[in-house]
């Protein structure tokens, strides 16, 4: 094993050096980093601050997405900018019939759609108060699917 | 809620056959002499009228053919309109031919929407319209 490692080291030096097939440097390093996983306790502070913005039966099944997670994609996932329900609802209670809450979290079309329908006569606008919460939340599953698969 | 083909599809005719009943309902109410009923949240807690106030009633005027009062109530008429017209048809349409052309659409203008060179300018048309109709005291 040991010596199958060297090998490939000295390999990908030659390459390094000679600067050839430019392609299977990266190969080679990606193969390394692939091997370096997310360390769990990592994972568990990202669970605990970003708990809110994803569904309780969903936190299971991201914790040992993330843990499987190569570690390369960590400064990307800890940066990326997640909707938070609880502001959806407040802009949705206050500027629901104006279709803003939708606008959001990025439903823009169903968006236009509140705001030339006042709100969908109204009554889209009281039933959104019950679903924008869920409907942010599984935005924020879309987003960070990105990074489990 | 993710939207997907026929979640949009069947979405979208719901909305259309409430759309149909409420026109319906407000055309025979409108014959009786009655007012449109009011069911706008911002204009029932703050007597302001929203951006698609008058719409219905503008709805209801093109149907009669009085195409000037239609826009002099809310331009927004027209564009509602325009999709009850053309939505059912479209739908049916693609579920004969089994096409997802509408959903296209939907997408393609969609990220049109996003992009300020476009949402800046209907943002601005959209207040426009809010500050007349709150001039014309619908």
């Amino acid at each position: 094993m040991k010596f199958v490692l060297l090998k490939f080291q000295r390999r990908l030096d030659s390459i390094i050096k000679t600067g050839r097939n430019r392609k299977a440097i990266g190969v080679g390093q990606i193969l390394i980093i692939k091997n370096i996983k997310m360390d769990a306790q990592k994972v568990d502070m990202f669970i605990m601050t970003n708990g809110k913005f994803f569904e309780a039966h969903q936190m299971s099944m991201i914790r040992e997405r993330l843990i499987a997670m190569d570690d390369s994609k960590w400064v990307m996932l800890s940066t990326t900018q997640f909707k938070d329900p609880t502001t959806t609802l407040i802009v949705s209670i206050l500027a629901g019939t104006l279709g803003i809450d939708r606008f959001m979290i990025g439903d823009t079309g169903l968006g236009v759609g509140k705001l030339l329908t006042c709100g969908g006569l109204g009554i889209w606008a009281i039933i959104d108060w019950f679903m924008i919460q869920k409907a942010t939340r599984d935005k924020n599953m879309q987003l960070i699917q990105q990074f489990l698969h | 809620m993710t939207l997907n083909r026929s979640k949009l599809y069947s979405f979208l005719f719901i909305a259309c056959l409430v759309g149909y009943i409420w026109l319906y309902f407000s055309i025979t109410r409108s014959n009786a002499g009655n007012i449109a009923a009011e069911v706008c949240l911002i204009k029932n807690i703050s007597n302001i009228p929203c951006p698609s106030c008058g719409s219905t009633r503008s709805v209801v005027s093109l149907s009669h053919g009085d195409f000037i009062g239609a826009l002099n109530l809310n331009p927004i008429g027209y564009l509602l309109a325009f999709i009850l017209l053309v939505a059912p048809i479209w739908i049916i349409a693609d579920a004969i031919m089994k096409s997802n052309s509408l959903f296209y659409c939907y997408k393609k203008t969609e990220t049109y929407l996003r992009k300020p060179k476009f949402a800046i300018p209907l943002i601005f048309l959209l207040l426009f319209n809010w500050i007349w109709n709150i001039t014309k005291g619908l």
